[in-house]
């Protein structure tokens, strides 16, 4: 039953990827080395150069960066939703559950995506189709990937709705997207996303567009979704209170590169990249007796068709040398896996005296203090 | 600060648009109550704090004292002047000393000027430095100062970034040195890392010149950060206002109490310990808003009495106002806020 009357392969649920077990010796989702680079008439931009990361079941990855940094064109490279041309994958491989998921046909893909990976967009409001009701929309995916008819795809379209907490949803899936307010889309596409059971959700900015008590309302509904379906979750967003809330990981990117890579705890904690503090120190601290003024990161972010020589950060960075204007660091990783790409992130004493104070950083010497006392 | 004169009066000020219902307009005349009653008092040379969520009425409210827009009704007061009674040379006058920043950096600056013209436009506006070269050195100094290039006088908006076109709203803002500005929202279109840069830029030059800023946002930490005093606003009322750091130890009213716990802190430690008020629904429609008290529909601790009675601002410790029947230091107290 394809969309234009093409008679297609009986859907056996049991071919999906999803249900087979993950290889020996692979993760769930491995991105390796990927670079993905646009041909345009000012040049090559070089949007995503080098990104690597492993994503298990069960895990949430934060990625952060500004606007620019290609945290979102990684992804929507890995839901192959790229035009090539004029993109173009430079090199790097894309694996999940040891597939690659460059190497698949339109075809295969068109079954991967909202199947087995499936995307949460960030504006509510435009990606939702405002002349078809929530209803239909939201069965798409099932008739598309389960062969569901009309009637079933309706039923569980119902069911979705009242799981993401939409009041009275069998009226409301014959409703369409406009009657419905910006929080109330975000669940819906959130119901859409995780229509077919997804293996991984990538969000890319879910709870930009939205207000911050819908937002808590939003993350607390992906995080249970994320808890009764054992599914992992790619958070994207520039916003480093919503990632430590909910990330196990997370994956720090600057003009394509990313810059560093740990679990929380180390980003938050052991941060070894001077653009991890900068933007650390950039957020206006909610407590505190005094006013601590900002530290804000100098300049603006660099164009990706005319990137500075060496390191993509040295122009901002406070601590730049000459070798950074000059040389492209190499990966510094540690044996947790946490890596960041900056000549002095293996130099401990360079750490430790510019990095920035946190809770924890904080705390021993207090229990010293009390310990004294 | 209760001895100062303020700099500016609100009184009562409210603001309702007209919908039309029906056909051609035949149904019963219905308002949207953008903003209902309020009132509030700016000194000179502070930073008053409006914070409140989308469709809350903060926007309106400061384009009401600049009478961008007409006020229903309600009194404005700026420097000893009713503003709503001002009209052509007066008015043009009084919005010397009231300057605007707009939120969207793309869409406030006109495209065909260069930021020479933008920024020196209020001084041409206003008849001031009718001599081209002094002006232009006057606004030379401007960008310098905002931490533009002197130099890029003769550029348009679009060779700009977003964070640079802010500056140059925040140049044409102090050409005329104005005793308030009115920010709205000027840093939510903005990364991070410019976020921070241009907030340092708000206080230095507030620093410097002595500007009071109304500053409203929706970001909480942000608000926070920048102002003296913070009000928060919620479908057209203030439910609370006090100064910064006793809003944030002692929240009185349950609304401010849940916004404060939404914010996401980024610190893991931090936030997995809190425990969060998250408040159920979305908020009600500004026509036809709820009875009594606005908040009742989403409020955890709603008594009978909230949905018949408005309950009035009153005064809970000096300079502390909130607008609550049932305030108390973090009234929601199985879920107060730990930190």
């Amino acid at each position: 039953m394809g969309l234009f009357g093409k008679k297609k392969r009986a859907l056996d649920p049991a071919d999906d990827l999803k249900n087979q077990p993950v290889p020996e010796g692979s993760h769930l989702l491995e991105v390796d080395d990927l670079k993905m680079y646009f041909h345009t008439q000012d040049g090559v931009v070089k949007a995503v150069d080098g990104v690597s990361y492993t994503l298990d079941r069960g895990e949430t990855l934060g990625v952060v960066g500004e606007s620019g940094s290609g945290k979102s064109v990684t992804h929507m490279t890995i839901m192959g939703l790229i035009d090539m041309p004029p993109g173009k994958i430079e090199g790097g491989d894309i694996r999940y559950r040891g597939h690659s998921l460059l190497e698949m046909t339109e075809e295969q893909m068109q079954h991967i995506r909202g199947n087995d990976i499936a995307m949460i967009f960030q504006d509510p409001m435009t990606s939702l189709n405002p002349v078809y009701t929530i209803g239909r929309q939201l069965g798409e995916g099932l008739r598309l990937h389960r062969g569901y008819s009309k009637e079933q795809a309706l039923q569980r379209a119902v069911e979705l709705l009242d799981m993401v907490g939409i009041p009275n949803p069998e009226q409301r899936v014959k409703d369409y997207p406009h009657q419905f307010s910006g929080g109330m889309r975000q669940r819906v596409m959130i119901a859409m996303a995780l229509a077919c059971d997804p293996d991984i959700l990538i969000a890319d900015e879910p709870t930009t567009a939205l207000d911050v008590t819908i937002q808590a309302q939003i993350i607390e509904l992906m995080q249970e979704m994320q808890k009764k379906n054992g599914n992992a979750i790619v958070m994207i967003t520039h916003d480093l209170g919503v990632v430590a809330d909910v990330a196990d990981k997370i994956m720090v990117m600057y003009a394509g590169h990313p810059v560093e890579f740990g679990t929380a705890e180390e980003i938050f904690y052991n941060p070894v990249h001077p653009y991890t503090w900068g933007l650390i120190r950039s957020i206006p601290k909610p407590a505190g007796d005094e006013k601590e003024s900002l530290t804000p990161i100098e300049g603006n972010p660099p164009s990706l068709v005319n990137l500075p020589a060496g390191c993509p950060f040295s122009p901002r960075c406070p601590y730049a040398t000459d070798r950074c204007r000059t040389e492209m660091p190499e990966l510094y990783v540690t044996e947790t896996g946490h890596y960041s790409r900056c000549h002095f992130s293996g130099d401990a004493a360079f750490v430790a005296k510019n990095a920035p104070a946190n809770s924890r950083s904080a705390a021993p010497a207090n229990a010293e203090e009390g310990g004294e006392a | 600060m209760e001895n100062r004169e303020p700099l500016l009066h609100v009184e009562h000020l409210c603001k309702r648009f007209p919908v039309e219902s029906g056909v051609f307009g035949r149904g019963a005349k219905r308002y949207v109550h953008a903003v209902d009653d309020i009132s509030f008092d700016i000194y000179p040379g502070e930073t008053f704090g409006l914070v409140g969520e989308s469709g809350c009425g903060k926007s309106t409210t400061g384009r009401c004292i600049m009478r961008l827009i007409e006020p229903t009704s309600g009194t404005v007061i700026f420097d000893g002047q009713d503003v709503s009674q001002l009209k052509g040379k007066d008015l043009k006058k009084m919005r010397h000393d009231m300057q605007y920043i707009f939120q969207d950096p793309y869409a406030s600056l006109n495209p065909r000027m260069t930021i020479g013209e933008i920024v020196s436009e209020p001084l041409v506006i206003h008849g001031e430095m009718t001599d081209k070269a002094e002006r232009m050195d006057h606004v030379r100094h401007l960008l310098d100062i905002v931490g533009l290039n002197p130099e890029h006088i003769n550029r348009y908006p679009h060779e700009f970034s977003g964070g640079q076109r802010q500056r140059v709203g925040i140049a044409r803002a102090f050409a005329l040195r104005p005793k308030l500005i009115i920010c709205d929202e000027p840093v939510s279109a903005l990364d991070v890392s410019i976020q921070a840069q241009v907030l340092n830029l708000l206080k230095d030059l507030q620093a410097e010149f002595g500007t009071a800023y109304l500053f409203i946002a929706h970001d909480l930490s942000v608000v926070q950060h920048i102002s003296d005093r913070v009000a928060v606003m919620y479908l057209g009322n203030l439910m609370e206002y006090s100064d910064w750091k006793t809003l944030y130890d002692e929240p009185h009213h349950p609304y401010t109490q849940s916004l404060l716990s939404a914010v996401p802190v980024p610190d893991p430690d931090v936030q997995h310990s809190r425990k969060r008020i998250i408040l159920p629904g979305d908020p009600p429609s500004p026509i036809d808003p709820p009875s009594g008290c606005r908040f009742h529909t989403r409020c955890p601790i709603a008594q009978k009495q909230c949905s018949e009675t408005k309950p009035e601002l009153r005064e809970v410790c000096p300079g502390h106002f909130c607008a609550c029947h049932c305030a108390a230091v973090n009234p929601i107290k199985e879920t107060s806020i730990e930190l």
